[in-house]
């Protein structure tokens, strides 16, 4: 099966008992795509498919066929993951750094879409991400201060 | 954390083959987004169950009107449903429970069939829909049912829904000069399932409940109308006084349970104060103000 992985094709043997997340970390080296829960609760395992964050712990693997999958790694050069990176750094929003892909990729998908958010809006937008070191507030700060930077457009 | 273990994968394009596939196949289950199923088969299961993945068949996903309906196919996620101006308009409370449910990457995989299905006593969608009436269309290889949604949930995980059968689709009269509101209480947002869950429907001629309908989640086996206290109210003309009546009158209705995520008693003083909460803003929706 093939599916898109960071902009490339890729092939994969369907597996259905292989999540997308092991899929991921086991098959194709992503490590940044973290194992938490393994049932929907940490957005750890965040990634987006076609766009949207999703948990790839609750995603067969079979499932993402023909698909766009999308993992940190595929963002590096990307000009607003690389604002919201150093804002992440420069705000002190990342301690242990497990939750902080997941964080990237959901506050990414909210920042592209929306490039003034609220505060509300961003709290909505990581409701799915536990952070267990920060108590959020730093997070929080840090997206705000990404939007700044990258201004209106 | 433990493998996923005992099922196959089949991967139906459209329903007819869906419908086979329930049909002819031993020990089916329906699989549409996810969310709920996939942490089960975490356990180990003794028999192999074939998930039928409803999520390529175009047929059963996305929002429609027709004859002053809404109709919503059973694999559309609650991102789509809370995108929807039509939803958002004629049927707030749906959208409300669609804006609360789970967490951003839950909604965008998470399907209102795959909610309701799933029969939770605590299912989001449930007391939205339950209050507007909404009816489901079920259908097997040969026969094609609606019923009303109220008749699907049998007991908790448990619906009316036979082994080869699937959910298409829900209808949803519009109502024009209505209004609706839900309200929800858990313990954390995005994380757990509502302790209890609430949402009213209401018509407001002057200052009069010309309708009423009424719902709460999580407090007995199943979703809940409260239609004693429906009845009882209709016609009676609102007040700060009533909104407190018809909370204590719902709450003297339910029959809720001590679990994990609360006390019987916290349960039933939470459904007086949640249904008020509901009802409130729907009022306030149909531009009335409670005094
Ligand atoms: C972290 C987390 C948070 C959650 N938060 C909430 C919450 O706040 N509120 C809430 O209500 N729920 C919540 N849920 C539960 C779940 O996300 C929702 O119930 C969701 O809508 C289920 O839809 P699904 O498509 O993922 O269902 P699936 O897991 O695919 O299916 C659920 C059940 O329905 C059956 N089914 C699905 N579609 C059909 C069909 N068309 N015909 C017949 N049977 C069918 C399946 O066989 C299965 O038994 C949460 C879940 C998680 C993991
Ligand atoms: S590992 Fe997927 S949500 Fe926790
Ligand atoms: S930084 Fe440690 S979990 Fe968020």
């Amino acid at each position: 099966m093939i599916f898109e992985l960071n902009g490339k094709n890729v092939s994969f043997e369907a597996i259905p008992s292989l999540t997308l997340l092991d899929l991921l970390r086991n098959e194709f080296g992503l490590t940044s795509v973290k194992k938490g829960c393994d049932q929907g609760e940490c957005g750890a395992c965040t990634v987006l498919l076609d766009g949207m964050p999703v948990n790839s712990c609750l995603i067969l693997s079979p499932q993402v066929e023909g698909k766009r999958v999308t993992t940190i790694d595929g963002l590096s050069e990307n000009p607003l993951m690389i604002e919201l990176r150093d804002a992440f750094m420069e705000n002190g929003a990342v301690q242990c750094g497990f939750c902080t892909p997941g964080m990237l990729l959901s506050s990414y998908s909210l920042l592209r879409d929306n490039r003034n958010p609220t505060e509300e809006e961003v709290k909505m937008a990581i409701e799915g991400n536990i952070c267990r070191c920060t108590g959020y507030v730093k997070i929080i700060e840090a997206v705000l201060d990404a939007a700044v930077r990258i201004g209106p457009d | 954390m433990k493998p996923l273990t005992g099922f196959n994968l089949v991967r139906p394009r459209t329903l007819q083959g869906a419908l086979t596939l329930m049909a002819t196949l031993e020990k089916t289950q329906p699989i549409a987004g996810g969310t709920d199923l996939i942490p089960l088969y975490r356990e180990v299961q003794c028999e192999k169950t074939n998930l039928i993945d409803l999520s390529l068949i175009n047929e059963l996903n996305g929002i429609t009107e027709s004859l002053n309906c809404i109709v919503i196919g059973s694999t559309t996620t609650h991102t789509q449903i809370l995108s929807n101006n039509l939803v958002a308009k004629h049927v707030s409370a749906l959208h409300d429970s669609c804006s609360v449910l789970g967490s951003v990457q839950i909604r965008n995989r998470g399907t209102i069939g795959g909610n309701i299905c799933n029969a939770s006593p605590a299912a989001d969608t449930a007391p939205p829909l339950l209050v507007h009436n909404a009816e489901v269309n079920i259908s097997n290889q040969n026969n094609n049912r609606w019923i009303p949604l109220e008749e699907l949930f049998k007991g908790p995980k448990l619906t009316v829904l036979q082994p080869d059968e699937l959910l298409l689709k829900i209808k949803i009269p519009i109502d024009s000069d209505s209004a609706s509101a839900f309200k929800r209480l858990g313990r954390r947002k995005g994380f757990t399932l509502s302790i209890v869950n609430a949402a009213a429907f209401v018509k407001r001629e002057e200052g009069l409940i010309q309708n009423i309908r009424l719902s709460i989640g999580s407090v007995a086996p199943t979703p809940l109308r409260i239609k004693k206290v429906e009845e009882e109210f209709l016609g009676i003309e609102m007040s700060k006084r009533v909104l407190d009546e018809i909370g204590q009158a719902c709450s003297d209705q339910v029959k809720p349970i001590d679990d994990i995520r609360g006390t019987a008693e916290y349960r039933r003083d939470m459904s007086n104060i949640l249904i008020k909460r509901a009802l409130n803003e729907a009022w306030r929706r149909t531009g009335g103000i409670i005094e």
